[in-house]
């Protein structure tokens, strides 16, 4: 229907300013990006040198690196917004306020997508995993994982914009709620590297697929009041 | 009214306690330890109450607009941490003995629990960095609606963890009965829960009853800090002339 | 809303038609000062009105509430008869506000900057409104650059041109004049003046008193949190304020 189209539209329409403005922000992004490649590079200093060790905990030292690094990216997301008085302005313009949420959440599952993506072949080179046989399921686990990093990053971010101590407090909300994500994210990246074993890759990609549709069906339905003042 | 519920939830949860302690034999395989049981369990579904309550309460605020909802909210929190830290120290204070160590990764419960720790110590931090009260309510209401929602995620997801490896459980239930003498275990169990719930209802009327005097002391102070305001700008006005008529 | 009378009124007739603007003992709190205590006012559809007053009397705070920015904590406000707390989504469509704050996007050039905008405000042709905008703001020749680039006057005016994008029936200007250079200054003069051709309602919060006063039909002072006088055409005080306080003259 008609009003559906809209909010596409708009989220649409945030998403892409957002990815301008990031394309264009100089180095932030990129900075994003290298400190994830530097925790991943430091996991290495404090888990190694035994590379078995280190093979066996892949999966879980990538998603760890994908998390710190979404901190920074949802973060800058609404910064972006909240630096002049643009947040204000947004929520005055006659849309949907679950039309911004997805708008802003769109912008932020590319991002993490994106992040991920360059952190598989650096996490292969590191920790000596081979992607290539699994490489569909690693697929689906990174995007399914980017949805619901993004969907909660996004609401908390909203959350944090205004107000003090918001660097630690981004982190604190939003890490406690990430960590069923988190374990399975993980769970389904090994079962795709060993070639699912158990059995379980399915189960977990299922899990994964309900946080993502819980977590955005609440931040759209809430985010509108995070706009209030 | 408060009175009297505290006066009958402290009996019932000494009468309760002193049957679950002394009465109610020792579990065969585990020994007085399990009786923490009789402690963690009616913790643990407490505070799982009480954030439940925290919940609707930020519902009933955001439909609403009324800080007595806010009230409701923030007193749920607060028993709710209490409630789940005891949850846990119990469940670590089993684990000792039966495990060995303090901490079980494969224990579902005592992760979970861990988590809603977690989770309701950040919502009240939160609440503590944002001074206007109906900002701060609207925003807790939001951020205390999303942990309850993350809540049965978080379950579903620490059982499946789990996996094969079938270490004993806080709560198993199959660990805590004592074939020899199930019912004995049951009725102090179910006693023991319906005591604390007493005792619970009464620290939240309490908590409440509290944090309704902060707002209605919050309100008058709004409402008299509007009325000093006129007065003062009145007061600091040019007399009215003839000049000026009323529309 | 608690509907808390803060002070007793006696009744008036409402005067037909009806007003673009009507506040009803509007009060908004920060933390423990009043920066709106009690305003009640009426500002007439197709008016131009001037809001003056010193710094922190409450002209920002009442701008912000009737651009759906706030909440009122106390007491009620309607944009076009719509209550702006209950239905802001009714409010915004008619709505266009200037801030203190220019709310660009410094990574986007001033067209996208304006292009975003003309999108979310429903318009057809977005990139083509923004050009049309940038050149009645005078930015044309700047319209590529990014608007970190821009200086404070550049990204007032376009931020001037983000007001035309649409047809809004309330404009809310605050401070507009400020960090406008001579012909920063006559271009908002003269976005006033067709305004008020068009019959768009207009409410502009000035320290320059007496340059609005020139454009304006009618104007209302505020301080401390209070209306305290007004007069001109187009706005009045609703005749509720407690004795001792004139009420304003809807002078011919």
């Amino acid at each position: 229907m008609n009003a559906l189209r809209a909010d596409v539209a708009v989220a649409w329409q945030i998403a892409r300013k957002d990815a301008l403005a990031e394309l264009r922000g100089r180095q932030a992004a990129g900075s994003t990006i290298f400190f994830a490649g530097l925790v991943l590079l430091l996991f290495g200093f404090a888990l190694g040198p035994d590379s078995r060790r280190l093979t066996e905990a892949a999966p879980g030292l990538l998603w760890l690196a994908i998390v710190f690094g979404s901190l920074l990216t949802v973060a800058r997301l609404h910064q972006l917004e909240a630096d002049d008085g643009a947040l204000e302005e947004l929520a005055r313009y006659p849309i949907e306020r679950h039309a911004i949420f997805l708008g802003k959440a769109l912008s932020g599952f590319a991002a993490v997508l994106v992040l991920g993506g360059l952190l598989l072949p650096l996490v292969a080179i590191l920790y000596g995993i081979d992607l290539a046989a699994a490489w569909p399921a690693l697929l689906a686990t990174l995007v399914l994982g980017a949805i619901g990093i993004s969907a909660v990053g996004t609401f908390y971010a909203g959350v944090t914009v205004r107000m003090r101590a918001r660097e630690v407090m981004l982190p604190l909300l939003m890490l406690p709620i990430i960590a069923p994500l988190l374990l399975a994210a993980v769970k389904a990246t090994s079962a795709a590297l060993l070639g699912d074993p158990l059995g379980d890759l399915g189960a977990w990609l299922q899990l994964l697929t309900a946080f993502d549709i819980v977590m955005l069906a609440a931040g759209a339905v809430t985010y509108g009041y995070l706009l209030e003042e | 009214m408060t009175r009297i519920l505290g006066l009958v939830a402290l009996i019932a949860v000494v009468a309760a306690s002193a049957n679950a302690l002394f009465v109610v034999p020792a579990d065969v395989n585990q020994g007085d330890a399990q009786r923490i049981m009789y402690v963690h369990v009616p913790s643990a579904w407490l505070a799982y109450l009480s954030f439940g309550v925290t919940a609707l309460a930020g519902i009933g605020y955001l439909w609403r607009r009324d800080l007595r909802f806010d009230a409701i909210a923030v007193a749920g929190a607060e028993i709710g941490v209490m409630f789940t830290a005891f949850a846990i120290w119990g469940g670590m204070m089993w684990g000792r003995p039966v495990w060995g160590v303090f901490w079980q990764w494969e224990d579902p419960r005592l992760t979970t629990t861990a988590l809603l720790l977690a989770l309701y110590l950040g919502y009240l931090l939160f609440r503590r960095l944002t001074d206007d009260p109906h900002r701060r309510a609207a925003r807790a209401a939001v951020v205390g609606l999303i942990a309850a929602v993350d809540i049965p995620i978080v379950h579903f997801s620490v059982e499946w963890w789990r996996g094969l490896h079938q270490t004993p459980t806080i709560g198993s239930p199959d660990k805590v009965l004592n074939p020899s003498a199930p019912g004995l275990f049951v009725i102090a169990l179910v006693s023991m829960v319906a005591a604390f719930t007493l005792a619970w209802a009464w620290l939240m009327m309490r908590r409440y009853q509290l944090a309704r005097i902060e707002w209605q002391i919050e309100e008058h102070g709004r409402l008299g800090r509007i009325t000093a305001a006129r007065r003062a700008a009145m007061a600091a006005l040019p007399p009215a002339d003839g000049a000026k008529e009323g529309a | 809303m608690p509907q808390t009378t803060i002070y007793a009124a006696p009744r008036t007739r409402e005067q037909t038609p009806p007003p673009a603007v009507a506040t009803h003992q509007l009060a908004r709190l920060f933390g423990r000062s009043a920066a709106l205590a009690g305003v009640s006012m009426r500002v007439e559809t197709g008016s131009t009105v001037a809001l003056l007053g010193p710094n922190g009397a409450g002209k920002t705070t009442l701008l912000r509430i009737l651009a759906t920015s706030l909440r009122p904590t106390f007491g009620s406000a309607e944009v076009g008869q719509v209550d702006v707390a209950s239905h802001p989504e009714l409010v915004r469509p008619r709505v266009a506000y200037l801030s203190h704050a220019t709310a660009l996007y410094d990574d986007l050039t001033a067209a996208e900057n304006l292009a975003f905008a003309a999108a979310m405000r429903g318009l057809g042709s977005p990139s083509v409104g923004a050009r049309a905008a940038l050149d009645e703001v005078g930015l044309t020749l700047d319209a590529d650059r990014r608007a970190g680039a821009f200086s404070a006057g550049m990204r007032r005016r376009l931020a001037l041109g983000r007001l035309l994008l649409g047809t809004p029936s309330l404009v809310l200007l605050d401070e507009p004049h400020a960090a406008l250079d001579a012909d920063g200054m006559l271009l908002v003069d003269r976005l006033m003046e067709r305004w008020r051709a068009e019959r768009v309602t207009v409410v502009v919060a000035s320290h320059q008193a007496e340059r609005v006063l020139q454009l304006a039909d009618g104007w209302a002072s505020l301080e401390s949190g209070l209306l305290v006088s007004a007069g001109g055409t187009g706005v009045s005080v609703l005749d509720d304020a407690p004795a001792g306080v004139p009420a304003a003259a809807v002078r011919a």
